[in-house]
């Protein structure tokens, strides 16, 4: 079946470790809300119509999508189960809503994963665009060249005030919402992040932490992303990401090296004990796994660390997500049998990078 | 909106979870965030349940019904009540937006930093006029602020562009792209 290509383990190309600041700055999104003129906002319409949109579109991007290079897959969300639709939403290729879709919905994923285009979700479509690193105008212009293939042979809801016409008045205008993920252990550390959060959402911006399991969590990746898509640009929007993210990035950067300037020695323990966690503990739960990559993350940068490739600790963190795992078994896991099959998944995958995983040589 | 953990604080940060398949979401202020472990994280997220603060704007009784007419607005396309649309906090479909227009303003007022007007990317085939007056506008305004930032290089090479579309408006709008 054409999906389970999608459904590996296998690197996508946003999960890549290239770019500016990419220690720091994981990945970065873009995301344009559209609709189609004549059929009703997805909250409105009825299945009939749905099914004329996912069409309309996917016609479009199966036929045209090569035209600027990309070939697309067609994937019904209704034709996948509940496992298969997490593992997509814990890739990032799909949101949670789209999952849980009750509708005529699909996704079309573009062969090297970079572009993922919803259909029926909040809105009638939704184009994401995802980049390793730091690249806003990069995600931009890929999702803005999709758009503009698409709107030749597309009737877009645009008015001329509003602009883009969405479901949810939060996305009218240009429809965008730009992200970027950023690691920023040094700031959490320090507790300065506390005083950063407030102050950005002053600027019409948004923080988030980002993903986990229900109360396990997170890892000190936090997502910022613009608020407001009305009275500014699509240009206008990623130039005040870009400063704000910038900023942050500067500060993480000081805070990293007060960090090691004032107790290096500690830091050092740190960095090497959640190495020897994941390399060496029989069971991991998703708070621990996050914790620990955080550290070791922070210990490639400041080149404690020199023989761990940090692409791998990028997949490392979408494969360790509790549906990749059961979807790599090929079978339901309870939380417990997870844990389990985490570590083997960290011994396993540090071990190929030369890494020494086998606890009985230190006996 | 006060924080939902201390109600003391305004709420700054949206926390969304999601449990096997339940979403619940969480107003709470900077401090109880930074306290509250079961942060649940993902990429695709509202930055705000719309719906509960459209419902605090527009109180029940003045909401929908016009005293003098005793009637209530619907969207001849969709059937959307401007009541349905405030429980939801979502449009039904792009006609909406000229059947609720009355309260239209005020909302996008609220969710959109005071903003009433797009500014941005228009679709080509929407008339070309409109797009190069529009291209020309921001076109202006990054020159501002390239001249602000005494990078007149680029002030000089944005002028240049607006100079070709301005061309372009006087000969007609017949242009392609």
């Amino acid at each position: 079946m054409a999906i389970d290509r999608f459904l590996q383990p296998r690197a996508s190309s946003w999960m890549a470790n290239n770019g500016e600041h990419v220690d720091i700055a994981m990945s970065t999104r873009i995301r344009l809300a559209r609709n189609l003129e004549e059929f009703k906002f997805p909250y409105a319409f009825s299945e009939d119509e749905a099914l004329k949109v996912d069409k309309a579109i996917s016609s479009v991007l199966l036929d045209k999508g090569k035209e600027l290079g990309y070939g697309f897959t067609h994937i019904n969300i209704e034709d996948l189960n509940d496992l298969q639709r997490e593992v997509l939403v814990e890739k990032h290729l799909i949101s949670p809503y789209l999952a849980n879709s009750q509708h005529s919905s699909a996704v079309l994923l573009s062969d090297e994963e970079e572009l993922s285009v919803m259909v029926n979700e909040e809105d009638h479509m939704r184009i994401q665009s995802l980049q390793s690193g730091f690249h806003l105008q990069e995600a931009y212009d890929i999702a803005n060249k999709m758009d503009s293939l698409l709107e030749e042979h597309l009737s877009y809801a645009f008015h001329e005030k509003f602009g883009y016409l969405t479901s949810c008045p939060t996305n009218t205008g240009t429809g965008m919402r730009a992200s970027v993920m950023l690691h920023l252990p040094a700031l959490t550390m320090s507790h300065q992040i506390n005083r950063i959060i407030p102050a950005i959402s002053r600027l019409g911006m948004v923080v988030r932490g980002i993903y986990g399991e229900g109360s396990e969590a997170l890892g000190n990746v936090y997502q910022i992303s613009n608020q407001v898509t009305l009275g500014k640009s699509e240009y206008e929007i990623f130039q005040d990401l870009q400063n704000m993210t910038e900023q942050i990035i500067e500060q993480e950067r000081r805070a990293r090296e007060a960090l090691n300037a004032n107790s290096p020695l500690l830091l050092e323990d740190r960095v090497y004990r959640s190495l020897g966690v994941l390399t060496h503990a029989r069971l991991l739960n998703t708070e621990e796994a996050a914790t620990c990559l955080s550290d070791v993350r922070l210990g490639i940068d400041l080149h404690l660390i020199t023989d761990v490739d940090m692409s791998i600790l990028n997949e490392l963190m979408v494969f360790m997500q509790p549906a990749f795992l059961q979807q790599y078994a090929g079978r339901p896991l309870e939380a417990k049998e997870r844990d389990l099959a985490r570590a083997e998944l960290f011994r396993e995958r540090l071990a190929d990078n030369g890494i020494n995983t086998k606890g009985e040589d230190f006996a | 909106m006060i924080c939902e953990q201390c109600g003391e604080r305004p709420a700054t940060v949206i926390v969304k979870q999601n449990q096997q398949g339940h979403v619940t979401e969480k107003h709470l202020c900077h401090v109880c965030a930074a306290e509250n472990h079961s942060i649940n994280f993902s990429f695709d997220q509202d930055p705000m349940a719309i719906h509960n603060l459209l419902a605090n704007w527009f109180p029940k009784q003045q909401a929908a019904v016009s005293p003098i007419r005793k009637e209530v607005p619907t969207c001849p396309f969709c059937g959307f009540t401007f009541q349905k649309f405030l429980s939801l906090g979502k449009f039904g479909c792009a006609k909406c937006y000229s059947t609720f227009s009355p309260q239209l303003v005020e909302i996008l007022k609220r969710v959109q930093n005071g903003n009433t007007e797009h500014t941005g990317k228009i679709p080509a085939s929407y008339g070309t006029t409109l797009k190069i007056k529009k291209e020309i506008e921001e076109l202006r305004k990054q020159m501002q602020t390239a001249i602000q930032g005494e990078n007149f290089e680029e002030a000089a090479r944005l002028r240049d562009q607006v100079k070709v579309l301005n061309e372009k408006l006087e000969g007609g709008g017949d242009v392609g792209d």
